[in-house]
């Protein structure tokens, strides 16, 4: 990792940056981007930067075309040819507007395989997990098979509540409250499309009409309250194992709504009950039913959905986790955005608090949360109870005593508690459903909330995922996007997802007080017990 | 000697050790306490303990009320086998979660806690019609029916606890058995329970359960006063 400061006319500030990265690349991850109207590839300049100092690459032949001799004794660059060695100071002068969508890291996401010949016009195509918390998005060259880029960003629904029962509520009491929820969620697509296009394409409205296919991933709620189709069933119990219709009622005034004139848009039929389209795409995206029996997936977040491939069946199941991995809900919580607390470690005396992108610690995500309690539990600030031992205060656990974000506090303890328990109880039950025991766990697969910065060890000791051997504990990253990202890129794209459909066998968890019990047994912050099949 | 039982019982549930609290159960059974006392003396005075500090602080952890309601729960159905006689029952309640609604898990804490003070609570389980809340109250002679809700239109529903209550008017059964209703939706506007026609309601399941046993005295006192 090399250091790159930042000093622009918003603020100055550092990142760690990947060695070998380009300056845009880089910055395309935090809030303080470069302008840009090219895909990286210098022929627009406008990413025109001036370099401080640092150990970088020399000047491409781009940037011989596009910046004069007097600009390059200057020291102008362009940022998205220039690369870094070691540690480096820019200033930007005329930054980007800041923009609520960001560049999924490059690490997090899927090579993808393979293009279509068959496509010959509209040539783009667009993926789309529309999650509770938030949206991540692919626009792809279909034909050639390219990624054009990524954003994520959060889904601006959070206001009308963080959980997806809020939001369903919201729109079942006012026809003009469902049409809003339905306006926010599309407009984010569409920003968030038109940011890529501006950004890496040069050009919007002409692309627009090169956009072939736009394919929607998401829970169940979310593509309800998308279409303005199916809110109304997810509320009734009675439909909760069933499938749920969330195509819209009228295709063709429905497609009038978005700025793709010449696309397909298409919503991802979902399993049935809360369990949505998206754990089918982690599903496609991890290979789980090419494999052998005994594979478990979990898609952690506010809607937490599990799958369970027995070598015949695929059992499915949702549970609600809570969105306190997501951030929501915990007094310093965020969601893994630059400035997110993702790892913490013991450093002598005191810890040692990473953040995204190397930022001052703007609070917890996910995987942050986990180290913090697992840290505490081990080092008897907190008890297996979920209560602090004496001396912590009522005020919580400060883990960098100059930074107030770096608090925790009891009630984001049980916050914690209950949605490792929901997760926790969920796959023990689902595995007694499916008449199996840990002992068959071949792999389990863990999507969603925490990416790929989830310590294992500590969320094995806190209770969240089962003393597994530690090889057949496997953490992806934008699951659910990359399963989209290849229906898009297949012969027959989402129609897979239907034979996929086919295989699974819906598991409800609301009506069985068993998994009640289980749950309260899984609320303690201890390792799960695995002995039998049947954990208690 | 039961002192010594009480403070490790209360440590263990203190704590949410289950396993603690049995222990320290056993060890009072195993020198010759017997399971009423084990009940009245040890188990009772700790629920009630937990009643009164969630008073003092409605923020308290909601996964150890969990946990400790289930502890009282457990702990008390071992013992109760063990009863040299049927105890003396306090009371009658049948609870269940509103039509239209499939959240349970609130309702367990209520539960645990009712359990453990010797009132008899029927589990009618989720999505419950209103009809058969009133017919299982009359059926297992409850003095109680509680609604436990956690979704704004199952709370203010026609088919919920509004429901129950226009039976039991209907029915005569007003002061025959009393409606306390529990779930979010009640603790974001505090007199939704009037709206909705209940007796009560209450913003925990800890303090639910008191809330209860107040129903459960006013119906006996009425029934005493009438047949004075």
């Amino acid at each position: 990792m090399a250091l790159l400061s930042v000093h622009s006319t918003r603020g100055n500030y550092r990142f760690d940056v990947a060695e070998g990265r380009s300056v845009r690349e880089a910055l395309d991850l935090t809030d303080v981007r470069v302008r840009a109207a090219c895909g990286g590839t210098g022929v627009c300049g406008a990413c025109v930067i001036h370099l401080i100092s640092g150990d970088v690459s020399p000047p491409t032949p781009a940037e011989y075309l596009k910046l004069g001799p007097e600009q390059r004794t200057a020291g102008r660059r362009l940022a998205c040819q220039l690369r870094l060695k070691g540690d480096a100071a820019i200033r930007l002068e005329r930054p980007a507007r800041v923009s609520p969508w960001k560049s999924i890291p490059p690490e997090n996401l899927q090579p993808l395989i393979g293009g279509r010949a068959d496509v010959q016009t509209h040539r783009l195509g667009v993926a789309v997990d529309l999650g509770t918390t938030s949206i991540r998005i692919a626009v792809l060259d279909r034909q050639g098979g390219r990624r054009i880029a990524t954003r994520y960003g959060r889904n601006p629904q959070g206001d009308f509540g963080a959980d997806v029962l809020n939001r369903l509520e919201a729109a079942r009491a006012s026809p003009k409250q469902a049409a809003e929820l339905a306006r926010l969620a599309r407009g984010a697509i569409v920003r968030a499309v038109r940011d890529i296009l501006a950004r890496d394409l040069g050009e919007v409205t002409p692309m627009l009409a090169q956009i072939g296919q736009v394919l929607i991933v998401g829970n169940t709620a979310m593509l309800a309250l998308l279409t303005g189709h199916g809110g109304d069933s997810l509320l009734d119990p009675a439909y909760w194992q069933n499938a749920i219709d969330c195509r819209p009622n009228d295709q063709a005034a429905w497609h009038a709504l978005w700025p793709f004139p010449h696309a397909e848009i298409r919503v991802v039929d979902p399993v049935g009950g809360f369990v949505g389209s998206d754990l089918l795409a982690d599903v496609w995206a991890t290979g789980l039913v090419a494999g052998a029996a005994g594979a478990l997936l979990l898609d952690i977040g506010t809607n937490t959905e599990l799958a369970l491939w027995d070598g015949k069946t695929l059992h499915v199941t949702s549970v609600a986790g809570g969105p306190a991995f997501e951030g929501a809900g915990i007094c310093h919580g965020m969601p893994a955005e630059p400035g997110a607390i993702f790892r913490i470690q013991p450093h002598g005396q005191r810890y040692r608090c990473q953040t995204l992108g190397g930022e001052p610690a703007r609070g917890f995500c996910g995987s942050g949360l986990v180290d913090a309690v697992a840290l505490l539990l081990a080092e008897g600030r907190l008890k297996p109870s979920g209560r602090f031992a004496a001396p912590v205060m009522a005020e919580g656990y400060r883990f960098d005593p100059a930074n107030r974000s770096t608090t925790v506090i009891g009630a984001d303890i049980d916050a914690f508690q209950r949605a490792k328990a929901a997760t926790a109880a969920a796959m023990s039950h689902l595995l007694v459903r499916a008449g199996m025991g840990w002992g068959d766990v071949q792999r389990l697969c863990v999507c969603g909330a925490f990416g790929r910065t989830l310590n294992i060890e500590h969320a094995q000791a806190v209770g969240l995922l089962p003393s597994l051997p530690v090889h057949a504990i496997e953490l992806h990253s934008d699951a659910s996007l990359a399963g989209c990202e290849r229906a898009l890129l297949a012969p027959q794209g989402a129609d897979d997802f239907s034979e996929l459909i086919a295989k699974t066998r819906l598991v409800n968890l609301s009506q069985t007080a068993d998994y009640e019990d289980r749950y309260i047994e899984q609320l303690r912050l201890r390792p799960m017990m695995l002995g039998s099949s049947v954990p208690f | 000697m039961l002192n010594s039982f009480i403070k490790a019982y209360n440590e263990a549930v203190f704590e949410t050790d289950k396993d603690a609290a049995f222990n320290a159960v056993n060890a009072a059974l195993a020198v010759g306490i017997r399971a009423e006392d084990v009940v009245f003396k040890i188990v009772i005075p700790a629920v009630e303990e937990m009643m009164s500090s969630i008073s003092q602080d409605p923020d308290a952890n909601l996964a150890q009320h969990f946990m400790t309601a289930q502890i009282a729960a457990e702990v008390t159905e071992k013992m109760l086998e063990k009863f040299d006689h049927p105890p003396e029952i306090v009371g009658r309640v049948v609870i269940g979660t509103a039509h239209g609604d499939l959240h349970s898990l609130g309702k367990r804490i209520v539960m645990g806690c009712l359990k453990a003070l010797m009132v008899e609570a029927t589990d009618l389980g989720a999505n419950v019609p209103a009809q058969r809340f009133v017919d299982e109250a009359l059926a297992h002679d409850a003095q109680v029916i509680a609604v436990s809700a956690m979704m704004v239109h199952t709370a203010i529903g026609e088919n919920g606890a509004r429901k129950v209550r226009r039976l039991l008017r209907e029915r005569g059964l007003e002061e025959r058995i009393k409606l306390i209703v529990g779930g979010a939706p009640y603790r974001y506007d505090a007199e939704l329970f009037q709206t909705v026609g209940a007796d009560a309601w209450a913003a925990d399941g800890v303090s639910a359960a008191r809330t209860i046993i107040h129903l459960i005295e006013q119906v006996k006192h009425h029934e005493v006063v009438a047949n004075l």
